[in-house]
C-alpha cells in the first residue's frame, strides 16, 4: 500500500525529469542548442502543437477522447486563408467561432445521442473534413500579401520573442485559470476521476463534457489559424500531422486517458518532450517518417503508464 | 452430497462467515435464509467456486475439494442458476446451452447445427420446455431465461458422473406468482437427479420448497431444521435475533417532527417497479421504508433522486410540484442522496476530501463565480471538526479515509449544499459497529436541526430503532404505515407481516 | 432495472427487428431513389461499377467487423494497407520479384502479423483498443514508408495487375475475391466454435470467460484475423491502382467503418455480423456511386459517411443501458 503513492508521484514527475535529460542531453551534443535564440525557436515550433494539445488536454480529463482535433485545425486554417481578403481581422473570429461550432457538434452528438467519444468524433473528423474540403475545393489557399500584413500578430515577434510563443504563453495561462478557478474546471476533474459521483452529486454531467469539447473546438481552431499565419496559406489536409502529436503530447505529459488526473501544466511538458524528441531525431538524422514510427510506440507505452486500470474493469 | 466444515471468511475487518457447517443430502432441496450481509451471497459464491474460503473446507461425497473457479466446481456437479445473468442474451438458446462446449458438435472444424439444436432439445426437454433452441435468449420472457438457466446447470449431468448440486440464487426476484409456480414444479420433479441450495428472501417461498432450512444470521448458522418444523415468524424470529437496543439507537434523541411537509408524494408509480405510492415527509422526521427485493422501495428512492422518472403520479418538494429527471434537478430542489456504493456514488475516492466536501454545493465557496480555494479548505476544515472526522488534513485524498469517515464526508457534502431532504440508501453497509453508532448519532443530530430523511436500512433493527414513521412496502405497494414514536416502537414481526 | 426490461421485452424485440430489416431497406431505398434520379444506375454496366467499387471496402470490412463484434475497434486500417501494400511492391521488385503471386501471402502475412501486435498491446497491456490501434495506425504508415524509403513503386507483375484487369464471368476478379472473403468470414462467423467465441465474448466477457472463453485469445485471433483481411485488400488495392506506397491507404478507415455501423453491427459487441456488413458495404458503394452520377463533389461523401456513423451509432445504442459513455 505505501509503495503506492511513491510510485505515484514518480510518475508525476518522470515527465519533467525526462525533458530536463533530453535537454541536457542535446545540449551536450550539440552546444549550440542551449543558444537563447534557438531555443525561442524550439518554443515556437511547440506553439501550435501546445494549443492543440491544450484544447485536448480538457477533452482526456474528463475521460473522453477528440479524434476531430486536427480537422478542425485544418479547417480553420481554411477559412482564415478565404475570408481575410474580404474580412481582414474579422476572418479570425469566425475561424475560431466555427471551430466552436464544430467542437460543440462533437460534444452534443457524444453526450446527447450517446455515442462514444471516439466514433462521434471520428464521424465529426468526417464532416469536418469534408467541408474543409468542399469550400476549398480541396486546393491549398494561399494568403497574398495584402493579407499577411494581417498575419503579423502571430508572424510578428515582441521583444525578440516570437508572438506564437507568447500567444501559447496566454493559452497556457488562461487554462491554467480555467482548470483551477472556474466550476467547470472543477467539475470536469470530478467527472473524469469520478462520473458515477459526480452525477450522483447533482454535476450536470452532460453539460460540461459538451464544455469541454467545445473548448478543445475552439482551441484547435485557434491552432489552425496559427499554422494559416505562419505558412501564410489554407491548406484542407493542414492538420492531418498533427493529431497524433497532440494527443501524444497530453498522454506522455502525465494525464490519463482514463481521465481525472492530470492538467494542462502536464500537457506543456508533454508537447516540449514531443518537440524536443522530435528536433533531437532529425538532428541524428531519423527521417520523418521513422518519427511517425517512434511516435505511435511512444503514445501507446505512455497510455500503458498511466492508464488507470481499475476504472475499465472490462478493457475494450 | 455436499458439505462444508468450518468455513470462514472476512472481506478486510469484516468477518462475512463465521465456522459454517452446512449439509446438502442426495436429493434434498435445502433452504437457505438470513437478512442482508448476513453471508448468504458469501457462502452462495464460495459454493460455486467464485470465491475461496480464508478457513475451513468443502466435501463433495465425503471427500475434501478445491474449487478454484466456476469451472471447477462444474466438474464436481455443481451448477448454479443466478436471476438471469450468465445468460448471454445476443446468443440463441442452444448456443447458450453448449457455451464452450461447440466442440463436441463439430464436424471437419464446422459446428453442426441440426446436432446442436437436437442436443438442446432433448436438454430442455429435462426442464419441461418446449422453447425453439435457435431463439435469441433476449427474445424470451423471464420465466423462460431461468428454465434454460436451469437447463444449463443441468447439462452437467452429461460430464459428471454423479448427482448435481444446483444453486439457486434468488431465482424469484424477477419472476410472476405463475412463473413461479412453474419454476418450483421443475425443482420438486427433478429432484430425482439434484439436490438444490435454494436462497430467497421470500421466507413463504423457501417454507413452500424447501426440505430443510439453515438460518444465518451476522455471518453464522443460527439454526438448522426440517421446513415441516418452521414457520415464517419462527425463522424471522431467528434471522433478526432477539430485543431493540434503544440505546443504541440512541431512541432518547429523537425529537417528534415539525408539522410542515417537505416532500409529498401522491400516486407515484414505476413499471412494474412501484405504483400507487402515497407518501408525505415532515421536517425533521425519519420516514424508514421497509421491504424485502423487489418490493419496490430501492426503485422508490431512487425515482424521489431523480435517477430515474416515474411514469404516474405527482411529487411536490418544499411546496413545490416537480418533475425530476436527473440527480442535478433533485440537487437543486434541496434532496441528498448517500448511496449504499460510498465509494462509486459517494465520494471521488482520488480526489481531496476539501474538493469531495464542496461537490454538491460549489457556489458555497465560489466568489465572484470563480472557486475559492482558500475559502473551500476552511469550509473543509470546519465539517471535519464538526462530524469528528479523522483525518490529518482536508487536502488528503478520501482513499485514505475508513469507511466511516468517508461516510462522514458524503454527509459533509450535503449539508454543505444545504440539503433539507436527505435520502439514505443503506448508509451503514460494511461499517463496523462503531462507525455505525457514530452515523445514528449524526442522523439523530441533523435530524434535531430540522433535516428530513428517508431511510433504507439492511435490518429491521436499524429501520425501527431510527425512524419516526415506517412504510411498508411488498410487490411494489404500500401495505402499511407504521408510527414509530420513541418508548412505542413496533416489534419486527409487527412489520413482517405486512413485507411477506 | 431488471423489472423494467420485462416489460419492455416486446417492444426491445419489435426494435431489434426493425434494427435488423432496416440496412435493407435503405439499400432498396437508396437504389430506387437513385435509378429515379439518374436512370443509369440501373444499367448493367454500372452495376459492375458499383460491385467493383465496392470490392475492397468488402474485404477491409469483413475484417473489421469481428473486432468490432468482440466491442474492439481498429483503426488502423489505413496504416496496415500501407504496410502491406508495400511489403508486396517491395517484394515483387526486389530479388524476390519471380515469385509472382506467391508474394500475395507475404502481404497477408505482413497485414496479420500487424495485426497480431494490434491484439497483443490490446490484450497484454490492457489498454483499450481505439489507443493501440491509433499508435499503429501510424505506425504502420510510418514504418511503410521508411521500407520503401518515400516515393512510389510502380507494381508491373503481370499476375497481380491481372486481379485488377481479368474478368470471370463479366466481373473483375476483384469482386469474385470480395465474394469469396465474404463466404469464408461467413463460415468463420456461422459455422465454426472460434465465430461463437467471438460472439460470447461480444455479448458479455466476463459471461464467456466463466464458461471457460479464453477471451484474451480470441480477442488477438480477432486483430490477426482482421489484419490478415487488411492485407488482402492490400494487395486488391495495389493489384487496381498498380503501385505500393504509404497513401494507398488513405481515406479507407472512414469507409471501413462507416459500412460496419451503417450494416448494423452493434459497436458495444455481440450484435451483427458479416451479413450485416456486406448490406453496409453496398449501401455505402451505392451512395457514392449515385453522388457521382448525381454530379456531387466526391468529398462531401466524407462528410456524408460521417454523418451515416452518428445517425447508424446512435440508433443502436441502447439507451437505457448506458448511463456512462466515454
Amino acid at each position: 500500500m505505501s509503495a503506492v503513492p511513491s510510485l505515484a508521484r514518480w510518475r508525476d514527475a518522470a515527465p519533467a525529469l525526462f525533458l530536463a535529460v533530453l535537454v541536457a542531453v542535446i545540449t551536450v551534443a550539440t552546444p549550440d542548442f542551449a543558444q537563447p535564440g534557438n531555443l525561442l525557436g524550439v518554443l515556437a515550433d511547440t506553439a501550435t502543437l501546445f494549443v492543440l494539445a491544450a484544447g485536448m488536454t480538457f477533452v482526456i480529463l474528463i475521460g473522453g477522447i477528440d479524434l476531430a482535433a486536427h480537422t478542425i485545425a485544418s479547417l480553420s486554417s481554411v477559412v482564415v486563408a478565404l475570408l481575410l481578403p474580404t474580412l481582414g481581422y474579422g476572418a479570425f473570429p469566425v475561424a475560431l467561432a466555427v471551430g466552436f461550432a464544430s467542437g460543440l457538434f462533437s460534444g452534443v452528438v457524444h453526450v446527447r445521442l450517446h455515442v462514444p467519444s471516439f466514433i462521434a468524433t471520428l464521424a465529426t473528423s468526417g464532416v469536418v473534413s469534408g467541408v474543409a474540403l468542399l469550400v476549398s475545393d480541396a486546393r491549398t489557399i494561399s494568403i497574398d500579401a495584402a493579407g499577411r500584413s494581417q498575419l503579423a500578430w502571430i508572424t510578428g515577434s515582441v521583444a525578440g520573442v516570437p508572438a506564437v510563443v507568447l500567444i501559447a504563453a496566454a493559452v497556457f495561462l488562461a487554462c491554467a485559470f480555467v482548470q483551477r478557478f472556474t466550476r467547470f474546471g472543477r467539475r470536469s476533474l470530478a467527472i473524469g476521476a469520478g462520473e458515477p459521483a459526480a452525477w450522483a452529486s447533482g454535476i450536470r454531467v452532460g453539460r460540461q463534457k459538451i464544455i469541454a469539447f467545445a473548448l478543445c473546438g475552439t482551441l484547435a481552431a485557434l491552432a489552425g489559424a496559427l499554422l494559416a499565419g505562419r505558412l501564410s496559406a489554407g491548406t484542407p489536409v493542414l492538420g492531418n500531422q498533427l493529431l497524433l502529436p497532440a494527443i501524444a503530447s497530453v498522454i506522455v505529459g502525465g494525464t490519463a486517458i482514463t481521465g481525472g488526473a492530470g492538467g494542462i501544466g502536464r500537457t506543456l511538458i508533454g508537447a516540449l518532450i514531443i518537440t524536443v524528441v522530435r528536433i533531437g531525431m532529425t538532428f541524428v538524422g531519423v527521417n520523418i517518417f521513422a518519427q511517425q514510427v517512434v511516435f505511435g510506440l511512444v503514445l501507446i507505452a505512455a497510455v500503458a503508464v498511466t492508464i488507470d486500470r481499475t476504472k475499465i474493469p472490462i478493457v475494450k | 452430497m455436499l458439505e462444508t466444515i468450518g468455513l470462514s471468511k472476512s472481506f478486510g475487518s469484516l468477518k462475512a462467515l463465521n465456522d459454517i457447517d452446512i449439509k446438502v443430502g442426495r436429493g434434498e432441496v435445502v433452504g437457505l435464509v438470513g437478512e442482508n450481509g448476513a453471508g448468504k451471497s458469501t457462502l452462495m459464491r464460495i459454493l460455486a467456486g467464485v470465491e475461496q474460503p480464508d478457513e475451513g473446507e468443502l466435501r463433495r461425497d465425503g471427500e475434501p475439494i478445491h474449487l478454484s473457479g466456476p469451472l471447477d466446481a462444474g466438474r464436481q456437479g455443481i451448477g448454479l442458476v443466478f436471476q438471469e445473468q450468465s445468460l448471454l442474451l445476443n446468443m440463441s438458446v442452444a448456443e447458450n446451452l453448449f457455451l464452450g462446449r461447440e466442440a463436441e458438435f463439430t464436424r471437419f472444424g464446422l459446428i453442426d447445427r441440426n446436432k446442436l439444436h437436437a442436443a438442446a432439445r432433448q436438454q430442455l426437454a429435462k426442464v419441461g420446455q418446449t422453447i425453439d433452441p435457435g431463439k435469441r435468449v433476449s427474445e424470451l420472457a423471464f420465466s423462460e431465461r431461468q428454465m434454460v438457466e436451469l437447463a444449463k446447470a443441468l447439462t452437467l449431468e452429461d460430464r459428471v458422473d454423479r448427482d448435481l448440486v444446483i444453486l439457486l440464487d434468488e431465482p424469484t426476484s424477477v419472476l410472476e406468482q405463475a412463473e413461479i409456480d412453474i419454476l418450483f414444479a421443475r425443482v420438486r420433479a427433478l429432484r430425482a437427479r439434484a439436490s438444490f441450495v435454494f436462497v430467497s428472501h421470500r421466507l413463504d417461498e423457501v417454507l413452500a420448497l424447501s426440505d430443510r432450512i439453515y438460518v444465518m444470521k451476522d455471518g453464522a448458522i443460527v439454526g438448522a431444521m426440517p421446513a415441516a418444523e418452521a414457520s415464517v415468524p419462527k425463522l424471522h424470529q431467528m434471522m433478526v435475533g432477539h430485543g431493540l437496543h434503544g440505546e443504541y439507537y440512541r431512541e432518547n434523541e429523537q425529537r417528534p417532527p415539525a408539522a410542515d411537509a417537505v416532500l409529498v408524494a401522491r400516486g407515484l408509480g414505476s413499471g412494474r417497479a412501484y405504483r400507487d405510492v402515497d407518501l408525505t415527509l415532515h421536517r425533521g422526521e425519519v420516514l424508514a421504508i421497509a421491504g424485502v427485493i423487489g418490493s419496490g422501495r430501492e426503485e422508490l428512492i431512487r425515482t424521489i433522486f431523480g435517477f430515474e422518472p416515474a411514469d404516474t403520479g405527482t411529487l411536490e418538494v418544499f411546496g413545490k410540484t416537480v418533475v425530476l429527471t436527473s440527480p442535478a434537478d433533485a440537487v437543486a430542489r434541496g434532496i441528498g442522496y448517500i448511496p449504499r456504493e460510498r465509494r462509486v456514488e459517494g465520494l471521488v475516492m482520488l480526489l481531496s476530501i476539501a474538493v469531495n466536501t464542496t461537490l454538491a454545493g460549489l457556489d458555497g465557496v465560489c466568489r465572484r463565480g470563480l472557486v475559492d480555494h482558500a475559502r473551500e479548505r476552511a469550509v473543509a476544515r470546519s465539517w471535519i471538526d464538526r462530524l469528528a472526522i479523522k483525518t490529518s488534513g482536508p487536502d488528503l485524498p478520501c482513499s485514505s479515509l475508513s469507511g466511516g469517515n468517508q461516510q462522514k464526508v458524503v454527509l459533509a457534502k450535503w449539508l454543505q449544499a444545504g440539503s433539507g431532504i436527505l435520502i439514505l440508501d443503506h448508509p451503514t453497509r460494511g461499517l463496523d459497529v462503531g462507525a455505525k453508532e457514530e452515523v445514528y448519532r449524526l442522523i439523530r443530530e441533523v435530524c434535531a436541526r430540522g433535516t428530513a430523511v428517508i431511510l433504507t436500512a439492511d435490518t429491521l433493527e436499524e429501520t425501527i430503532g431510527l425512524a419516526h414513521t415506517i412504510l411498508v412496502m411488498r410487490d411494489g405497494r404500500v401495505t402499511a404505515k407504521i408510527d414509530a414514536a420513541p418508548g412505542a416502537k413496533p416489534a419486527q414481526v409487527d412489520l413482517i407481516e405486512y413485507m411477506v | 432495472m431488471s423489472l423494467a426490461t420485462t416489460s419492455a421485452n416486446h417492444g426491445e424485440r419489435l426494435r431489434s427487428r426493425l434494427r435488423k430489416t432496416a440496412p435493407l431497406l435503405v439499400l432498396v431505398g437508396l437504389c430506387i431513389l437513385i435509378g429515379v434520379t439518374s436512370p443509369n444506375f440501373l444499367s448493367l454496366p454500372n452495376g459492375i461499377r458499383v460491385l467493383t467499387a465496392a470490392s475492397i471496402p468488402m474485404v477491409l470490412a469483413l475484417g473489421a467487423t469481428f473486432v468490432i463484434l468482440v466491442g474492439g475497434i481498429d483503426l488502423s486500417v489505413e496504416g496496415n494497407i500501407a504496410l502491406s501494400a508495400i511489403v508486396l511492391s517491395l517484394v515483387l521488385s526486389g530479388p524476390l520479384g519471380t515469385l509472382g503471386l506467391w508474394a500475395v501471402p507475404l502481404a497477408i502475412l505482413a497485414g496479420a502479423a500487424m495485426g497480431a501486435a494490434n491484439g497483443a498491446a490490446h490484450v497484454g497491456l490492457r489498454i483499450p483498443s481505439f489507443m493501440v490501434t491509433l499508435g499503429t495506425w501510424f505506425v504502420g504508415l510510418g514504418l511503410g514508408t521508411v521500407l520503401l524509403g518515400g516515393g512510389t513503386i510502380r507494381i508491373v507483375e503481370p499476375s497481380i495487375r491481372a486481379l485488377s484487369l481479368t474478368r470471370f464471368v463479366g466481373l473483375p476478379l476483384l469482386v469474385w475475391i470480395a465474394a469469396a472473403a465474404l463466404l469464408v468470414a461467413w463460415v468463420l462467423q456461422a459455422r465454426t466454435r472460434f465465430g461463437r467465441h467471438v460472439y460470447a465474448v461480444g455479448g458479455a466477457e466476463d459471461l464467456a470467460a466463466l464458461s471457460g472463453i479464453r477471451v484474451g485469445r480470441i480477442k488477438v485471433l480477432v486483430f490477426i484475423l482482421a489484419g490478415a483481411f487488411y492485407g488482402l485488400a492490400a494487395v486488391m488495392s495495389a493489384a487496381q491502382i498498380g503501385q505500393g506506397n504509404a497513401a494507398v491507404g488513405d481515406g479507407r478507415l472512414f469507409t471501413t467503418i462507416t459500412a460496419v455501423v451503417v450494416g448494423g453491427t452493434s459497436l458495444a459487441g455481440g450484435d451483427g455480423g458479416v451479413i450485416e456488413t456486406a448490406i453496409g458495404v453496398l449501401i455505402v458503394a451505392v451512395l457514392a456511386n449515385g453522388m457521382i452520377l448525381l454530379g456531387i463533389p466526391p468529398y462531401v461523401q466524407q462528410a456524408v459517411q460521417g454523418l451515416m456513423i452518428i445517425a447508424a451509432v446512435a440508433i443502436s445504442i441502447d439507451h437505457r443501458l448506458f448511463r456512462i459513455v466515454k
